[in-house]
């Protein structure tokens, strides 16, 4: 843990940040008739379609009368009117980070976090104090990997923006682990307001450095606040986290496409230090978070699945209660070794060009290249350019987009999904995704033949590993096929609801469709599994799977 | 020595197609400085002048400087690739120990990368440091810029920066400078159009009539948009002044090396003399394997290509026929 880290000035400077972001919100607005009638529009719509309680019903009046009066209020009081909803904007957004509770909170979340995976081992716990601190117990359950040495030199000599893949509104939590097991400071994000409503939670976020998102407010002044807001922290050299994929990818899938708003504020940061003669360089760190099985999964699959068959998709079972799920989801992340891994990429400037220990860019070739010059115009100087900068961020999505290809971590539960969903595929003769995903029950593979396929596409996953396409873990690298049908197995039953693979005489019974797909999805872009998620515009990756034998094909066709 | 003015514009590639680009630099006005592997002391510069149809032609240019050191042209900020495909990777890689992140590094090369379908401007992001890249298509033809006769040309870029750098260089009372934000889109058009002068040419030596010929290019146009559109480029671009304008403009021109391919490839001449005959290198007879192949994996129609490639193996004209109505 580095105590010089930026964040522990957080809350001394936050008034100040506030201050800039309001200023800066307030002067760039060039027509506030616009910005207002658009903000009063939209908060109209959305607090008449909401259950409004008194303080929503006052809100809503505040915001018609408003409507009302904006056409013929001056100029100067609809200035002042635009900067008084910036500045209740900008406390709402404004985090809360209090060095002193950070202090204690990164002491309580060991235990806590302990606790969350493993409540049995509190009373354990509770007797040796000394473990409380330790986190030991979790070192073999949750894996951190990457070029931690690196990162946490870099974090010394720049601002960092890490941008994991987004599964499961555990990835907040678990990053933060990470990033403390790595001995990385800890870095801001935004996060949903609705996380803030838990206390237990909300007590973390804010401590953990965390602003509060609102994503029910759609309105552009919300959004420049929030975009400068996350702009000023940079430059500040406060160490970002952005979830790129904008929610918790629902196929479970790797994400192709991302949002690029918040990341787009990363190259105006570097150019206004750069401006205000104090460089301070920005470097993005892709990472993957890798879950054996995901906390929410079954509300996920459902969710996407409602989405591409418009409306063909019946949700069958609700979600249990959640309190009960998060325990189980818990208790068998104990259970499990490397039940998550949380892998840092290699760092890139914002341009694309990878990053030394010392924040040095270096271009493909291996040039030393001055990041300043991206953002300089003929003359030489430095200048803000929205449109140039989002386009140099659309190819920076892009490079994240590979870097998450390559650092995918291959767990045994998508391996196994994959291999039975390709029976699956199989044993219907048309290849609708909905005819497949119906065969509930239907399908028996003999264990001995679903091991087969397992090892036949762990090899074609290790020869892709080997080319530094994907990862594959020592487990899964060296393991027989039965044994790492075994595992998923293992990781299946006891979390989720109803079965996923059920074990018959005759071998295992494919029962839970909607969940083999969403496991195997996460291989899909890499075309190692049945790809049917590639998003709109996007060819899909190619299905090489177990292709071939024609033979091989025909007797399967007899399944069906 | 004399003392020379900061150049506004890198030309990197003595062929004509170099030379017609810089020419048409300097009629906007602009420094130009033209890397030529094949200059021998200043040459070309002389031969450059001299086909200027100006009074002041035959005096020295000053404002032309002929180069065989990457350093002078890295001088300029507006750097022009105008190289044949199959030497811009090394060129590139050469070029880029010079370049940095302030350049913008637009291209004129035609055609498809030579390992897969990698573009040229996808090679310079590997290549060289510079990020703000376009490249340059449409139907102006190298003639026109050589001799100042009115035509158009397109600068496809993502980042307005480059379009209008572009476009100051380029644009004059003789050539209308359009600009496009599809880049990948240009380069694909541009390389596309390329595979369809053969097929013009090849048709028209083989006998087709009018409707024939306007039925081959109209579905041969409305294929490639469909196999950009797989690319992840806009359709329309192949519809626009880069696609559609581009080949009209080919078909014109007897001496287009495509057509003269085609037209050699319908008289039952093999191949290679076919190249031959075509004088320059022929970009689209590697690349049209390639997009079949592609279209295979697509699963996109793309009959008159496979016809193309047919034809260049050694295929009959009634082969292409046969393609046309198939299905």
């Amino acid at each position: 843990m580095q105590d010089d880290a930026p964040i522990f000035g957080f809350n001394a400077a936050r008034e100040d940040i506030v201050r800039t972001v309001v200023s800066r919100v307030v002067l760039s607005t060039k027509d506030p008739l616009l910005a207002l009638n658009d903000a009063a529009y939209h908060e109209t719509k959305r607090l008449e379609a909401s259950k409004r309680g008194p303080e929503e019903q006052k809100e809503l009046a505040e915001w018609q009368r408003l409507a009302r009066a904006l056409g013929r209020m001056p100029d100067g009081e609809r200035r002042e009117k635009l900067a008084s909803i910036v500045e209740h904007v900008g406390w709402d957004v404004a985090g809360n980070f209090d060095p002193r509770v950070f202090k204690v909170s990164s002491k309580l979340l060991p235990p806590i976090v302990t606790y969350l995976l493993a409540p049995r081992t509190l009373v354990r716990l509770a007797r040796d104090p000394k473990q409380l601190v330790s986190l030991s117990a979790l070192d073999d359950k949750v894996r951190v990997e990457g070029p931690v040495e690196e990162l946490r030199e870099l974090s010394r000599q720049g601002t960092a923006v890490y941008v994991p893949t987004h599964l499961s509104n555990m990835d907040s939590i678990v990053f933060g682990y990470a990033l403390e097991r790595a001995g990385l400071p800890p870095a801001t994000y935004g996060a949903g307001k609705n996380l803030f409503t838990n206390p237990v939670l909300s007590f973390f976020m804010h401590n953990l450095g965390a602003y509060r998102v609102d994503r029910r407010i759609r309105h552009n002044l919300y959004k420049d606040v929030l975009k400068t807001y996350s702009c000023v922290l940079l430059e500040r050299g406060y160490h970002s986290l952005f979830f790129p994929g904008g929610t918790r990818s629902r196929s479970g899938g790797v994400e192709r496409r991302l949002k690029l708003g918040l990341m787009g504020t990363a190259i105006e940061a570097y150019a206004r230090t750069l401006i205000a003669n104090r460089e301070r360089r920005v470097y993005f760190v892709p990472a993957t978070i890798n879950y054996l099985i995901t906390l929410e999964a079954e509300t996920l699959i459902a969710d996407f699945l409602a989405e591409a068959g418009k409306g063909r998709f019946i949700i069958e079972d609700d979600e249990s209660s959640r309190v009960g799920r998060v325990t189980a989801f818990m208790r068998k992340m104990f259970d499990m070794q490397g039940a998550v891994v949380i892998r840092f990429g290699k760092p890139i400037d914002p341009f694309g060009n990878m990053v030394d220990e010392r924040c040095r860019s270096f271009d493909r070739r291996g040039r030393e290249v001055d990041p300043a010059s991206y953002v300089k115009d003929e003359g030489g100087r430095v200048t803000l350019d929205p449109v140039r900068d989002a386009q140099y961020t659309r190819e920076l999505g892009d490079e994240i987009c590979k870097a998450y290809l390559r650092d995918t971590v291959v767990l045994e539960t998508h391996v196994v999904a994959a291999a039975s969903f390709e029976r699956l595929r199989r044993a219907s003769p048309a290849s609708d995704l909905f005819t497949v995903l119906r065969q509930r029950d239907v399908v028996v593979v003999p264990r001995d033949d679903l091991a087969k396929d397992v090892v036949k596409l762990r090899d074609r996953l290790v020869e892709l590993a080997d080319r530094g396409e994907i990862v594959v873990g020592g487990f899964l690298r060296t393991a027989s096929g039965g044994d790492i049908v075994e595992r998923a197995l293992r990781a299946f039953a006891g979390y989720h609801a109803s079965p996923v693979l059920a074990s018959r005489p005759e071998g295992l019974a494919i029962m839970d469709t909607n969940l083999l797909f969403y496991y195997q999805n996460r291989l899909a872009a890499h075309g190692m599994a049945w790809d049917v998620i590639a998003p709109p515009g996007m060819p899909p990756a190619r299905p090489p799977v177990f292709a071939k034998p024609a033979a091989q094909e025909a007797a399967q066709g007899g399944l069906s | 020595m004399t003392e020379r003015q900061t150049p506004s514009v890198g030309v990197v590639g003595g062929g004509p197609w170099g030379q017609a680009l810089a020419t048409a630099a300097r009629r906007t006005g602009a420094e130009v400085v033209l890397h030529s592997r094949r200059d021998q002391a200043g040459g070309l510069g002389a031969q450059l002048r001299s086909s200027e149809r100006s009074p002041q032609a035959s005096t020295a240019d000053p404002g032309l400087h002929v180069t065989v050191d990457y350093a002078e042209v890295a001088k300029a900020r507006l750097v022009v690739i105008a190289v044949p495909s199959s030497v811009a990777r090394s060129v590139l890689r050469a070029l880029g120990d010079y370049l940095g992140g302030q350049h913008l590094v637009v291209h004129g090369v035609r055609g498809l990368g030579v390992e897969g379908l990698e573009t040229v401007s996808d090679l310079v992001r590997e290549e060289t440091p510079a990020r703000r890249l376009g490249a340059l298509g449409g139907p102006v033809q190298a003639g026109e810029l050589i001799e100042g006769r009115p035509s158009a040309m397109v600068i496809g870029s993502r980042f307005p920066e480059v379009i209008a750098a572009a476009t100051r260089a380029f644009q004059g009372p003789s050539l209308r400078v359009y600009g496009t934000n599809d880049l990948r889109g240009l380069e694909w058009a541009s390389a596309l159009v390329g595979c369809l002068s053969i097929g013009v040419g090849y048709a028209e030596e083989a006998g087709a009539g009018p409707g024939l010929l306007a039925a081959l290019i109209s579905r041969g146009v409305d294929e490639a948009a469909r196999l950009m559109a797989a690319a992840g480029c806009e359709e329309r671009t192949m519809l626009g002044l880069g696609g559609y304008g581009d080949l009209l403009a080919s078909i014109a021109l007897e001496d287009r090396p495509e057509v003269v391919l085609g037209k050699a490839l319908a008289r039952k001449v093999p191949l290679d003399q076919a190249i031959t005959m075509a004088k320059l290198r022929v970009e689209a007879i590697p690349l049209i394997p390639r997009i079949v192949r592609f279209a295979e994996e697509r699963r996109v129609d793309a009959n008159t290509f496979r016809a193309l490639s047919e034809i260049l193996a050694g295929g009959r004209p009634q082969a292409m026929l046969d393609r046309m109505f198939a299905g």
